[in-house]
C-alpha cells in the first residue's frame, strides 16, 4: 500500500487516479512552453495535481494587459516588471513547496528547444504562435515525447493530444504556417479568459491521463466556442506524406524553416526575417490594429508606431523594429501583432 | 536579381574561377606541400602559382613574400598586432573599417598610441596631418587604400615617401581596390599589404593576403603545421611557412588564382574604366532624385566603386529591404562595419545605404537601381495612407 499525503487525497481517492497514480504523478517531470492565459492554467493545476517537477519557460514579462486572463500573475508583478516565467515559480512555489519549479526565461528556438526539453516525460504547449509549435512538434517526434496542444482566439479555442507513435501529429493536421497577418493573434482580436480556463483544464486533464497511463487518454481535438455555442470533437487523421512524422523531416529542427533575428547596427533596432515569405495584407492589419496605435501605410510597408516603439512591417512579412532593448523581445512583439 | 554589393563580396565570378575551385575540389584534392606523392606536389604547384600571381600584380619581389591568410583583417590583425610592441606609435585615418580599428584598439589597451588623422570624406587623408603627427616613436602608418563607406581614396604612393623619409613601416588595406587599381609595392613603398580574395580579385571568400616587407619579421600569431623543418618544435623563420601554419584553403586559393589570372588577361585599365563609367552613371543619376544625400567624392572625382547616400524620407535599413523584396535589388544598409568613417560623415545612426557596382554590372541594372529608389522615394513622400 502506497502513502497518499493529505495534500493529494481527495484526488488519489478518484478512481481513474488511485494512490499508483498519484505516485506516477509525483515521480513525473513536465515542461510548460509559455506561460500566457493557457500557460498559467496549465502550470496551476499540474502544481496544485503534485506533478514532481515542472519546467516553467517563458521570454517575456508581466504586462498590466495579461492580468485579464493569466490568472496567477498579480498587479506586483507588472510593476515589479517580473519575467513571467519568475513570477510563476515565486506564486506557485507557495502554493506546493514539495515539488520542484525550474524557472527559465528565454526564448524557445531552434538552437535551444532540444535542451529545454531534456528530461521531460510531457510537453505542455503554452504558446502563442505557429512557428514555436512546429518546432515543438519536431522536436517531439525526434525524442518520443508526448504534448498536449492547446490555442485559444476570441471566443474559440481547441486542444489535442499529441503522442508520437500514436496519435496524428501537429503538422498532419497544420502542414504550413497560415497567412493569418494580423487577424489570428490576441492583439487584434481579443481573447475570453473563459475559454482559456476551458481549454487549458482540459488540457491539464490530459496531461494527467497521459501521465499515470490511463486508457482513457482523449484521441480526437476538441473544439469549443463559448461565445457561439458551439462544442465538437473531430478524429483527426495522419497524412500519409506528413513530412514531420512520416518522413522524420524536422525542418523547423533543422532551421530550414523559422524565424530569424538580428539586431541591427549603430542602433537599438531588429531585423526580422520570417522562415518562409508570407503575404501581408497591409489594409486588413490597418483596420485590425488601429486601436493599437498610430499605423499607416503604402505600396512598400506599414509603419505601427506603439509609444516608443515604431515596427515597420514589410509586404514579405519582414519587419524592423526600432527601440527594443533585444531580439527576444522584438520577436515576441512581431508575435504579438502579426503572429508567427 | 540585381546585385550591387560587390563591395561586401563580388558576384557573380568569371566561369573561370567556379571552374578551377570545382577542378581542385575533385581532382587535386590532397594536402598541398605535405607529402611528395603526385596530388599533394600539383595541390602544390596550385597555391605557388596563386602565390606568383599576387606576386606579379602587385609588383612583390618575391612570391614567398606573399602569404595567405583568411582575409584582409586576418592579415591586418597579422600586420598590426605581429609588428608592434607596447610604446610604438601608430598614424592611422579617422574613416578606417573596423577590420584596421578594432585590432589597433585592442593594441592601445596594451600599451600601443594611436593618432587618428583627421580624414576628408571627399578628398581622403592629407599628407601633411600625417606628418604633423610623426613622433619618435613612431612606428606604422596604417591606412586604407579606400574608403569601404564612400569610395574616397588615399593617396598611397605619396604616403609611402612620407614613411620612407621618416624611416617608418608603412601598412595599406586594399580590400576596396585590390584588382581595380594599380598597387606596385616598391614603387609606393608599402612594406606590409593587406588584400582580400573575394572582393575585386574575383576569388573565394576565406582567402586572403599579407605581403611581408623583406626586412619585417613580425611575431606569429599561430603556430603549428607547415610541411616544413618538422624535426624543429620551433615555428621556422621562412616565409611563408612562418605565418601559414595549418593546411591551407587550396580551393580557394586556386580559384583566387583563377581570379587574378583573369583580371590580368582582361587587363586592369579596362576593369578600372567599367568600374568608373558606372559609378559615374551611379553617382549622376543619385544626384537627380529628390531627397537623395550623397556622401563622398563628387561627380567625376576618382574613387573606388562604392557609393553611399541616404534617402531623407526613410532610413537606411528600410530602404535596403523595399530594393531587396519589391525590387530584387541587393544593396547594403547600415554602417558597414566602419563607424570611424560614419562619425565623419554624420551618420552614426542608421548608416548609409551602400551600392557598389563591379566589372560585371550593367548600365540597365543601375538604371532600373535608380528608377526603383526614385519610386519608392516619390511615394514616400506623397501622404501615407
Amino acid at each position: 500500500m502506497i502513502h497518499v499525503p493529505e495534500r493529494y487525497s481527495r484526488q488519489a481517492i478518484f478512481q481513474g487516479i488511485g494512490s499508483a497514480g498519484q505516485e506516477k504523478i509525483g515521480h513525473s517531470r513536465v515542461a510548460i512552453i509559455g506561460l500566457g492565459a493557457l500557460g498559467t492554467v496549465i502550470a496551476n493545476n499540474l502544481v496544485r495535481a503534485g506533478v514532481g517537477y515542472i519546467r516553467l519557460i517563458d521570454r517575456d514579462f508581466v504586462e498590466l494587459s495579461n492580468l485579464q486572463r493569466q490568472t496567477i500573475f498579480d498587479e506586483a508583478d507588472v510593476s515589479e516588471q517580473l519575467p513571467k516565467a519568475v513570477a510563476a515559480a515565486q506564486h506557485l512555489g507557495r502554493v506546493n513547496s514539495e515539488i520542484t519549479l525550474e524557472a527559465i526565461v528565454s526564448d524557445v528556438n531552434a538552437a535551444n528547444i532540444e535542451t529545454l526539453l531534456t528530461d521531460v516525460d510531457l510537453v505542455m504547449d503554452g504558446t502563442d504562435n505557429f512557428e514555436t509549435r512546429f518546432l515543438l512538434n519536431d522536436i517531439c517526434l525526434k525524442k518520443n515525447i508526448s504534448w498536449v496542444h492547446g490555442a485559444v482566439l476570441g471566443s474559440y479555442g481547441l486542444t489535442a493530444n499529441i503522442i508520437p507513435g500514436q496519435t496524428p501529429c501537429y503538422r498532419c493536421f497544420m502542414p504550413e504556417i497560415p497567412d493569418t497577418g494580423a487577424s489570428g493573434t490576441c492583439s487584434s482580436a481579443g481573447v475570453l479568459n473563459m475559454i482559456t480556463g476551458i481549454i487549458s483544464s482540459y488540457a491539464s486533464a490530459e496531461a494527467v491521463k497521459i501521465l499515470v497511463g490511463s486508457s482513457d487518454v482523449r484521441k480526437a481535438a476538441l473544439f469549443i466556442d463559448v461565445w457561439n455555442n458551439s462544442f465538437h470533437s473531430k478524429e483527426l487523421s495522419r497524412q500519409s506524406d506528413c513530412p514531420a512524422c512520416v518522413k522524420h523531416e524536422y525542418h523547423y529542427l533543422t532551421k530550414e524553416k523559422g524565424t530569424y533575428t538580428t539586431l541591427l547596427c549603430g542602433q537599438k533596432a531588429v531585423q526580422i526575417v520570417p522562415g518562409q515569405v508570407r503575404k501581408m495584407d497591409f489594409s486588413d492589419i490597418l483596420k485590425r490594429l488601429a486601436h493599437v496605435g498610430e499605423i499607416k501605410s503604402n505600396r512598400f510597408l506599414l509603419r505601427l508606431k506603439i509609444h516608443e516603439i515604431e515596427i515597420t512591417l514589410f509586404a514579405d512579412g519582414r519587419a524592423i523594429i526600432k527601440n527594443v532593448e533585444n531580439e527576444n523581445k522584438a520577436k515576441a512583439l512581431y508575435t504579438e501583432y502579426f503572429g508567427l | 536579381m540585381i546585385y550591387l554589393d560587390n563591395a561586401a563580396t563580388s558576384w557573380p565570378k568569371p566561369e573561370s574561377v567556379y571552374q578551377m575551385v570545382d577542378k581542385v575540389m575533385r581532382q587535386i584534392g590532397a594536402n598541398p606541400g605535405r607529402s611528395g606523392h603526385t596530388m599533394a606536389i600539383e595541390a602544390g604547384r596550385l597555391v605557388q602559382e596563386t602565390r606568383e600571381l599576387a606576386a606579379a600584380l602587385f609588383a612583390i619581389p618575391h612570391p614567398s613574400q606573399v602569404v595567405f591568410t583568411l582575409n584582409v583583417t586576418d592579415s591586418l590583425n597579422l600586420a598590426l598586432k605581429g609588428l608592434l610592441q607596447p610604446g610604438d606609435h601608430v598614424i592611422t585615418s579617422s574613416m578606417e573599417h573596423n577590420a584596421m580599428a578594432r585590432p589597433l584598439e585592442a593594441l592601445c589597451k596594451n600599451g600601443v598610441t594611436v593618432t587618428k588623422v583627421a580624414t576628408s570624406p571627399v578628398n581622403g587623408i592629407s599628407l601633411r596631418e600625417i606628418q604633423n603627427a610623426i613622433q619618435a616613436n613612431t612606428k606604422l602608418i596604417a591606412i586604407t587604400h579606400a574608403s569601404n563607406v564612400t569610395g574616397t581614396l588615399n593617396p598611397i604612393g605619396e604616403i609611402g615617401q612620407i614613411a620612407k623619409a621618416f624611416g617608418v613601416a608603412f601598412l595599406v588595406d586594399c580590400a576596396q581596390t585590390a584588382g581595380v587599381f594599380p598597387i606596385n609595392v616598391q614603387e609606393m613603398g608599402i612594406d606590409l599589404l593587406a588584400f582580400p580574395g573575394h572582393k575585386s580579385l574575383l576569388g573565394c571568400q576565406g582567402v586572403g593576403g599579407l605581403y611581408v616587407h623583406k626586412g619585417i619579421t613580425l611575431k606569429t600569431l599561430r603556430e603549428g603545421g607547415t610541411g616544413s623543418h618538422s624535426e624543429s618544435l620551433e615555428q621556422p623563420d621562412e616565409l611563408p611557412e612562418r605565418y601559414e601554419s595549418g593546411t591551407l584553403n587550396t580551393s580557394g586559393i586556386a580559384g583566387l588564382g583563377a581570379g587574378i589570372r583573369y583580371i590580368m588577361e582582361t587587363g586592369m585599365e579596362k576593369i578600372k574604366q567599367r568600374e568608373e563609367e558606372l559609378t559615374n552613371l551611379l553617382v549622376a543619376g543619385l544626384a537627380k532624385i529628390p531627397g537623395v544625400v550623397l556622401y563622398g567624392p563628387p561627380l567625376g572625382q576618382q574613387r573606388a566603386a562604392v557609393v553611399s547616400f541616404n534617402l531623407e524620407q526613410i532610413s537606411a535599413n528600410e530602404l535596403c529591404m523595399i530594393l531587396d523584396q519589391s525590387f530584387q535589388i541587393a544593396v547594403r544598409p547600415g554602417l558597414h562595419c566602419a563607424p570611424d568613417a560614419h562619425r565623419v560623415l554624420g551618420t552614426l545612426q542608421g548608416g548609409t545605404i551602400r551600392i557598389s557596382p563591379g566589372y560585371f554590372t550593367t548600365e540597365e541594372e543601375i538604371e532600373t537601381c535608380l528608377q526603383a529608389i526614385t519610386a519608392i522615394g516619390k511615394e514616400l513622400v506623397e501622404e501615407m495612407r
